[in-house]
């Protein structure tokens, strides 16, 4: 959570109008009655009864002491008696009333949570979480359900904790209308207490940095990982020394911003304490002039006591309210972005069943959210059904980008890519994925079960053994499964306490994973074999050339392999050749040889490495 | 009593905050205790003085009373403001002197095999006092818990004093439920922190999925596969396993309410009926019954909250983790030796090395060999070295003996799990050998010690390390142990040609690579590549005379590394190198290439000797070259990653699974 506020802190805030934390505080209110109306009912009655309990207190304990001094044997032990129980019951009532965890966490996390989570799925496209404003708000929203419903919780609380002040003041009203002048005295220390909870507050967060910094270096000096080049480079009491700086600057800052908080805190209750001593004061003078009783000191005593525990009640959960704020926000941006996004999309057209023509890029430039740089510059190209496509470049000219485009992930900035001649933007995005599969580059590694990491390729056949057993063949895993203690069962990912793959091994269970859909019009291979063993890599490369040229027969489905090494795409229908988002040359090896190019350049470069002589 | 054992261990740890503060504290918390008694007392003088005096001339005498009542409440405030940045600031103390030395622990500890073992990250993660959930204390917390329960326990002396006053019996009546009432409280806090915690694993598992929904990685094949919806709703599934049996608990902690009303209720309506009634019967004057009623019920407060025995019993879980790391890392290392007797292996620090000199060195033994001048560039031997992870039998390097000449541009070749980055870490000491030795110019380098060893030789590992720290510091904690040298600072930049990346950035040598830090920025993986090789580069200008590169161009394009590798060439005339390569395009223009295989040298020699003999590394380049030609990859990756960590994932984790 630390993370989290160093993220809140970081983050440019924006303001909503009051309509719409009301609406989302009605929507917030409804979920918790759906889920467990008795209990929002007791919560509410739980607070009535707590605000009457404590007047009760203070009343039964001066009509005590009042009938012990008239002598009233019957009436002391009746208020004795109340006073116990109602002491009793707040006791047994406080937590929940300050806490209300049933409350915050069911509807939270069942309900709150998953209508967010839905949300950032719902996002099509992957530049949202490739900008970093989206994310970092994604990440806030994400971890935020509690708190928010937490702070719900408290802005109710803090309702009832103003009530039991006034309730309170009006006890001591009855004494003397005078003593309603502590009211006045009592706003010094809940101003006071505001000022040095926005100090600790402020400190936190200014804070959070350095706070970051030594819990990042101390995992170095702990971890196994970095203690390798630490040791070798003798480089540990430094990391040690900057860990243990770290820590006490940000220790020093907070401590002074609670030193300064504790200091209004004082500040204010001696104000408040000045003005209550005086306020007996008036009580004694009156029972001096036989106005008054003993009982009335003993409840203002009483009333004193509880003072202190209701103002800081409410300064507590005010405090807590104006900080959810925090939370709050993200989730208002997000809900708009989404929404924006969710207008912006016009897919409606079905997926074709078969491709005739083949995929045409038409004049595309792309460029990723705040670089302004063009990662695809001006590309058109024609993508023939049934064809083996082959994408080179060097690193960042840009062929990954051209794949993401094919499944959606981004909109082109100008032209247009179509599919048998419907721009991609028309045809509705899940029908069109469906028809799609591909192993990325950067593909996902899932904290569930090996089969599960496979199956999920297509969903229709995750729990089908049969064909989940077929595309860990058709990918060359099986040696990968062979390895695992509780084969098709074991849990993948350090994170969860599973099994960690290496990058190869994760990398056969992606090419796994998108073997599972069966006649995919598109097939994208991102830099497949990048951490492949050479023998599974060629039997998988010749494998999926067959195959690619078998259904693409059939279905005019279209395969397109991205590579940096020129050399692994030379038996490719077409290469295209990218460089700084330019296609600078596209054709067959042969042809592009013939030609000279820049193709042919960097083909060489490489082949000169395996030549006979050396380089 | 291994209880007072136990809280005796709590209360050692606020040594750390030191004895002014700690006496602060104990001042602070004492007065918070003695509160509720003090102001019952003094209501009880006020009360007294009313009811005593004739009304004339009573406000006169009340002046004393009244003031000690605001004296009184006075002091009160002042305790309780006050205590909040005094605990703070004593946690800050003990948790930070804490981290420290279980960082320091840690990273002392010259070899990193029992660092690398599952149960000690385990027990680092229990010691760290980072907590990550409400369940988790951190030393501080329990030490200062301990004090305040402590405190809470004379308050409550004090209270019954109070009691006492009117009838011994009141004390018995109040005290034994009280007790009673938190010691149930403790137990249920203690079954919903052991649900919450039992629950941890499906968390884990509904975060990590969380993360997955918004990752570029997850991400796009959770859309492109349409698996949105589905991911959602696992973890939601995940959520109800790790929270329903917490709310289970909840729910039928309804009886316990009951409970915990009848235990206040019962005795205090008792004790409160019998003081009025007894005092309306002449058996005490209304001061005496003012004081009880006032503090009758603070009793039940006196002994603390469920939340500091909770921290108590939490903190120790750390602080017993904490020990037994120590007791890890400050032993003898426990490699299973195949005869002790030919093993001279074994932690320099247990027993006399064998060696030549006879000198029995410490791990932090600073001794230099005069065979050994730390300005010159070693000859390093490998000597029969054997060596298999602790509590295996298959040995990773197997009777290894290899030659690193002065000046030398070795490469070392092999088949995933052939050994290679096991043999680099024996080299760096950082395994040590279960038999055979490592020399540099004769002297074993476990003589010359890891420190003085390590400063002569620099390694570019494939996970190297990203700190969150300036460039500079990047680069210069590429050789931490000699004071930062600015002019090899920049020497080492030109020689990596870290400049493009250096004049890029907002503030040069002086922006933190990380975009959490202010004004920080992300580096890609290639300008990263850059700064880990101008670290490198540092440690070869401030006096490592042995660079070892692990990879260091796997995810670099041909291109870059060929750039690359004539710089590091560049620097043979002060040090010599030993490259690990897959590419054996690259690997050919060493001066002499080694093929490591099943723990062995298996052939050694320039490249045109080895193609020249025919055997297995002329076998691979055949296939490298000939896959190049029919258009496949151009590394020799037969197979599948099998090296020290994997093997602790696979061992540790499988044994959890299984």
């Amino acid at each position: 959570m630390a993370d989290n506020a160093a993220l809140i802190a970081a983050t440019e805030r924006t303001r909503y109008p009051l309509r719409r934390y009301a609406a989302l505080w009605r929507e917030l209110f409804g979920l918790a009655w759906r889920r467990m109306p008795r209990e929002v009912v007791i919560y509410f009655a739980a607070n009535v009864l707590v605000l009457a309990v404590v007047a009760g207190t203070a009343l039964a304990l001066r009509w005590t002491v009042d009938a012990t001094i008239h002598g009233r044997a019957g009436s002391a032990v009746l208020g004795a008696v109340v006073a116990a129980l109602a002491y009793a019951v707040n006791v047994v009532l406080l937590d929940m009333v300050l806490f209300p965890v049933p409350l915050i966490e069911q509807p939270g996390m069942l309900d709150l949570h998953p209508r967010t989570l839905s949300d950032l799925a719902a996002m099509e496209t992957l530049d949202h979480l490739e900008r970093s404003d989206v994310l970092d708000r994604v990440t806030i929203v994400r971890n935020s359900a509690w708190l928010i419903m937490a702070g719900f919780w408290a802005s109710i609380g803090v309702v009832f904790a103003v009530a039991q002040l006034v309730v309170t003041l009006v006890l001591l009203g009855t004494v003397s209308p005078w003593l309603l002048f502590l009211l006045v005295f009592a706003a010094v220390p809940l101003w006071c207490d505001r000022r040095g909870s926005a100090a600790v507050s402020k400190a936190e967060l200014d804070t959070a940095e350095t706070f970051r910094l030594q819990r990042h270096l101390f995992e170095l000096s702990t971890k196994p990982a970095a203690a390798k080049e630490i040791r070798v480079a003798g480089s540990g009491p430094e990391i040690v020394r900057l860990q243990n700086q770290a820590w006490q600057e940000t220790m020093n800052g907070r401590v002074r911003a609670l030193a300064v908080g504790a200091a209004w805190k004082f500040a204010g209750w001696l104000v408040f304490s000045i003005g209550f001593v005086g306020g007996l004061a008036l009580v004694v003078e009156r029972a001096a002039h036989g106005t008054g009783s003993v009982g009335d000191l003993v409840l203002a005593v009483t009333v004193a006591a509880n003072l202190r525990n209701t103002l800081h009640g409410v300064v507590v959960r005010a405090t807590g309210v104006a900080q959810v704020r925090r939370y709050i926000e993200p989730l208002f941006w997000m809900r708009d972005h989404l929404a924006e996004d969710r207008a912006r999309r016009a897919g409606t057209r079905p997926a074709p069943q078969v491709l005739s023509d083949g995929i045409t890029f038409d004049g595309v430039d792309y460029a990723y959210p705040g670089t302004g740089r063009l990662a695809l510059d001006g590309v058109s190209v024609h993508l023939p059904a049934g064809s083996v496509v082959a994408v080179v470049g060097e690193y960042g000219s840009g062929k990954t980008t051209l794949v993401k485009l094919l499944a959606k992930f981004y909109r082109p900035d100008a032209g247009r890519v179509t599919v048998d001649g419907t721009d991609l933007g028309e045809l509705e995005t899940r029908a069109w994925r469906s028809r799609i599969s591909a192993a990325f580059q950067d593909f996902g590694r899932f904290a569930t079960t090996f089969a599960e990491n496979v199956g999920l390729g297509d969903l229709a056949h995750l729990d089908d053994g049969e064909r989940v057993a077929a595309a860990v063949r058709e990918a060359d895993a099986d040696r990968v499964l062979r390895r695992l203690p509780q084969g098709y069962d074991t849990l993948l990912g350090r994170d969860i306490g599973g099994l960690e793959l290496s990058e190869g091994q994760w990398q056969k269970v992606a090419l796994a994973r998108a073997s599972m859909r069966s006649e995919p019009l598109l097939f994208v291979l991102d830099e497949p074999t990048a951490s492949l063993d050479a023998p599974s890599e060629q039997e998988i490369f010749q494998r999926h050339m067959a195959r690619a040229r078998e259904v693409g027969a059939r279905t005019g489905a279209i395969t397109v392999i991205v590579s940096h090494r020129f050399s692994t795409v030379t038996g490719a229908d077409r290469i295209l050749v990218l460089d700084k988002g330019k296609l600078v040359e596209s054709g067959p090896h042969d042809e592009l040889m013939a030609l000279g190019g820049r193709y042919a350049d960097l083909y060489g470069i490489q082949a000169a490495a395996y030549s006979a002589t050396a380089p | 009593m291994p209880v007072l054992a136990r809280r005796v261990r709590l209360l050692r740890a606020l040594g750390a905050a030191r004895p002014l503060l700690t006496a602060a504290l104990c001042a602070v918390f004492l007065l918070n205790a003695l509160i509720p008694a003090a102001s019952a007392v003094t209501t009880a003088i006020l009360v007294s003085r009313i009811s005593g005096h004739a009304h004339s001339g009573l406000l006169g005498s009340a002046v004393l009373p009244l003031l000690l009542f605001g004296a009184v409440m006075v002091a009160g405030h002042a305790a309780e403001a006050a205590s909040t940045p005094l605990d703070v600031l004593a946690r800050a103390r003990i948790d930070g002197a804490h981290r420290a030395e279980l960082a320091r622990l840690a990273s002392a500890d010259p070899t990193i095999d029992r660092l690398e073992r599952p149960r000690v990250q385990q027990l680092i993660r229990i010691a760290r006092a980072d907590p990550q959930n409400w369940t988790e204390h951190t030393p501080g917390e329990g030490a200062l818990g301990q004090l305040h329960w402590t405190a809470g326990l004379i308050g409550a002396a004090a209270s019954c004093a109070v009691l006492a006053r009117y009838a011994w019996w009141l004390v018995p009546l109040l005290l034994i439920p009280a007790a009673l009432n938190r010691y149930f409280g403790n137990r249920i806090g203690g079954r919903f922190s052991d649900a919450w915690r039992a629950g941890i694993p499906y968390g884990m598992h509904g975060t990590a999925w969380e993360e997955a929904l918004t990752s570029t990685a997850e991400g796009k094949d959770i859309r492109l596969f349409g698996i949105e919806e589905w991911s959602v709703a696992k973890i939601q599934r995940h959520i109800r396993e790790m929270l329903e049996p917490v709310w289970e608990l909840g729910s039928r902690g309804r009886r316990a309410n009951l409970r915990r009303f009848l235990l206040i209720a019962g005795p205090l309506v008792l004790a409160y009926a019998a003081v009025a009634d007894g005092t309306v019967h002449g058996h005490a004057t209304v001061a005496v019954e003012t004081a009880v009623l006032a503090s009758g019920w603070s009793l039940y407060q006196a002994f603390g909250s469920s939340e500091d025995m909770h921290r108590m019993t939490a903190a120790l879980e750390s602080l017993d983790a904490f020990d037994q790391v120590a007791a890890v890392l400050r032993s003898a290392p426990d490699h299973p030796a195949d005869d002790p007797a030919d093993d001279p292996a074994d932690d320099p620090a247990d027993k006399p090395a064998d060696n030549s000199a006879g000198t029995p060195p410490g791990p932090d033994s600073r001794t230099h060999a005069p065979a050994s001048s730390p300005d010159a560039v070693p000859l390093v031997r490998f000597e029969d070295v054997c060596f298999a992870y602790p509590g295996t039998t298959r040995q990773v390097t197997d009777h290894l003996d290899l030659e690193i000449r002065p000046h030398e541009l070795l490469a070392v070749v092999g088949l995933n799990g052939a050994g290679k980055s096991t043999m680099i870490k024996l080299l760096a000491g950082l395994y040590t050998p279960t038999a055979g030795r490592i020399t540099a110019d004769g002297v074993d380098i476990r003589e010359l010690g890891p420190p003085a060893w390590r400063d002569r030789m620099s390694v570019v590992f494939q996970d190297f390390v990203r700190y969150h720290l300036t460039v500079a510091q990047n680069v210069a904690l590429g050789h931490g142990s000699v004071p930062l040298d600015r002019a090899a600072l920049s020497a080492a930049a030109d020689d990596a040609g870290l400049g493009d990346v250096l004049d890029r950035l907002p503030d040069g040598w002086e922006t933190p690579l990380s975009r959490t830090r202010t004004g920080g920025a992300d580096l890609s993986g290639g300008q990263w590549q850059q700064v880990v090789l101008a670290r490198a580069l540092y440690a070869v200008r401030t006096g490592a005379r042995l660079l070892v590169l692990d990879e260091p161009t796997a995810h670099l394009d041909v291109r870059t590394e060929f750039e690359v590798f004539n710089r590091l060439a560049a620097r043979r005339g002060e040090t010599s190198v030993v490259l690990i390569s897959h590419r054996l395009s690259t690997v050919r223009q060493a001066d002499r290439i080694v093929l490591l295989e099943n723990g062995r040298i298996a052939e050694s020699g320039s490249h045109d000797e080895l193609i020249a003999a025919g055997g297995a590394y002329a076998e691979m380049f055949a296939i490298q070259a000939e896959r190049f030609q029919h258009g496949y990859d151009d590394r020799a990756d037969f197979d599948d990653e099998y090296d020290g960590a994997e093997y602790h994932d696979l061992t540790g984790e499988a044994a959890a699974h299984g």
